[in-house]
């Protein structure tokens, strides 16, 4: 299992209301996306990563795991926000991009922890069958249940194939890695369709006539949960704006000496 | 190359949305159309996207040293078809950011455009003129595949240029800023996923030619007078 799906799954969350988290998650990333990254993204993020470890209960590993390599992709996509370029080779530093870099950097941050808090609390199997309420085709929905119950399968089979090459050899060099890889692609691909031909079979025995529904567990939202997070998000918008003001207070103060 | 969440301004991330959804929504119809024609047609979509979805989990070895994973576009355009890649990619985009983090909720309409809009579409066109032209198998298939890699790169290139201008030159000078820091990685990359598609079609039409048929890349053999007889 991958680990954000394994934690969703293990996490004391996992039998809550997949609107309650996504209203929390959701409404935390607007405030992300929406609010001056100082404070407003600093203090979204802070307040995702205590739920998360707190009452969501996601392990510091994990969370630190998922987070490399979006955490790369925003440092390296911040480095030419440092940089201008006013002709061809005339490259100078801007000190004034480090303003726009620190801001990106912080709502993307805080952007990441709040997408974290649905992925990591919230089973994909417990979304896409309420998809369609939001007006997704049946049918993709259906395709899309289906990727997700067979990817897990060639996740599997493409990892033993690598670990098979790879104890002959066969990353040894450039030239083998990729013949090897080619290898890992095409056993995936004829699992991939082996195993759609024999769940056609397995349906056609069953009488298929084109509807894949499964039953999805009926739970009530909880009202408190979602007055919690209406007070939650509330005083991070609240806080975001008085913070500002309040630091603005504070600094015209005269020193003590001078009262 | 996926955006990271909150990478983009909202008003920026909302408006590759609605340039993305056109195409899905095309992409989606097509979809429903089929299965509604095929409904066995669901579990081979089914399967193709779950191979999308591994194929961008495999690691490739690039030039520079490091290990970095296909987009998987150019092979899914290949055998599935652009309209058919564009649903098959966006919910492959939704799995990797709900599943792995990577790309985002905010931005997946960005990640849509480039890797399951542009790189589908610049692939499948490529593929086409180069069979149309006369191109061998490899040959089309490798041109195809490489230059989607290196169009979704240009696009989300030109995606973040766009959204951070750059001080002094504007728009060009930050998609030279952001082209040259990407280039490094991706388009190495490029060419090793020209390769390693190519060396997939190869192996296929040896261990899987049915499949190829079916999905119409293979044409099929002409019925022989004795075998009719």
């Amino acid at each position: 299992m991958l680990a954000l799906d394994a934690a969703a799954y293990a996490g004391p969350w996992r039998y809550r209301h997949p609107g309650e988290k996504a209203l929390l998650a959701v409404g935390l990333l607007g405030c992300a996306l929406l609010l001056p990254a100082w404070p407003g993204g600093a203090l979204t993020g802070l307040t995702a990563a205590a739920v998360l470890l707190g009452p969501a209960g996601l392990p510091p590993r994990v969370l630190l795991r998922a987070v490399r390599a979006p955490l790369l992709f925003i440092g390296t996509g911040c480095l030419p926000m440092l940089v201008a370029v006013s002709g061809p080779g005339s490259v100078r530093w801007a000190p004034e991009g480090l303003a726009t870099a620190a801001a990106t950097a912080g709502r993307a941050g805080a952007a990441l922890l709040c997408l974290l808090l649905f992925a990591a609390t919230t089973p994909l199997a417990d979304v896409l069958p309420r998809l369609h309420r939001l007006g997704v085709p049946v049918a993709v929905t259906e395709v899309a249940a289906l990727i997700y119950r067979m990817l897990f399968l060639l996740l599997d089979s493409a990892r033993a194939v690598r670990q098979a090459q790879a104890a002959r050899l066969g990353y040894r060099t450039w030239a083998a890695a990729h013949r090897s890889l080619a290898g890992q692609a095409g056993a995936v691909f004829v699992r991939a369709f082996d195993r759609a031909r024999r769940m056609e079979e397995g349906l056609a025995l069953r009488g298929y006539t084109g509807s894949l529904a499964v039953v999805t567990e009926a739970r009530r939202p909880s009202a408190a949960f979602v007055a919690g997070t209406v007070l939650l998000l509330a005083g991070v918008v609240l806080a975001a704006h008085l913070l500002p003001t309040a630091t603005a207070l504070l600094t015209d103060l005269p020193p003590v000496a001078d009262r | 190359m996926h955006i990271a969440e909150g990478y983009l301004p909202p008003v920026q991330a909302a408006a590759w949305f609605a340039v993305s959804t056109p195409f899905v929504v095309h992409g989606a119809r097509s979809l429903v159309h089929e299965v509604r024609a095929n409904p066995e047609a669901k579990l081979l979509l089914g399967a193709s996207g779950a191979f999308a979805f591994v194929l961008s989990a495999l690691k490739i070895p690039s030039v520079t040293g490091s290990c970095s994973h296909p987009t998987g576009v150019g092979l899914g355009a290949i055998l599935f078809r652009a309209p058919v890649m564009s649903v098959l990619g966006t919910i492959v985009l939704l799995f990797q950011a709900l599943l792995l983090a990577h790309g985002g909720l905010s931005t997946l309409g960005a990640n849509v455009f480039s890797m399951a809009v542009v790189g589908p579409w610049v692939a499948y066109g490529v593929y086409r003129l180069g069979r149309r032209l006369g191109g061998g198998l490899g040959v089309s298939v490798f041109f195809a595949a490489a230059l989607a890699d290196l169009a979704t790169y240009c696009v989300t290139s030109a995606q973040l240029a766009l959204a951070f201008p750059d001080p002094d030159s504007g728009f060009v000078g930050a998609l030279a800023k952001f082209g040259s820091i990407f280039a490094l990685t991706q388009i190495p990359l490029a060419v090793s996923e020209g390769l390693l598609t190519v060396l997939v079609i190869r192996l296929l039409t040896r261990v899987s030619p049915d499949d190829l048929r079916r999905l119409g890349i293979l044409r099929r053999p002409a019925p022989t007078p004795g075998a009719v007889a």
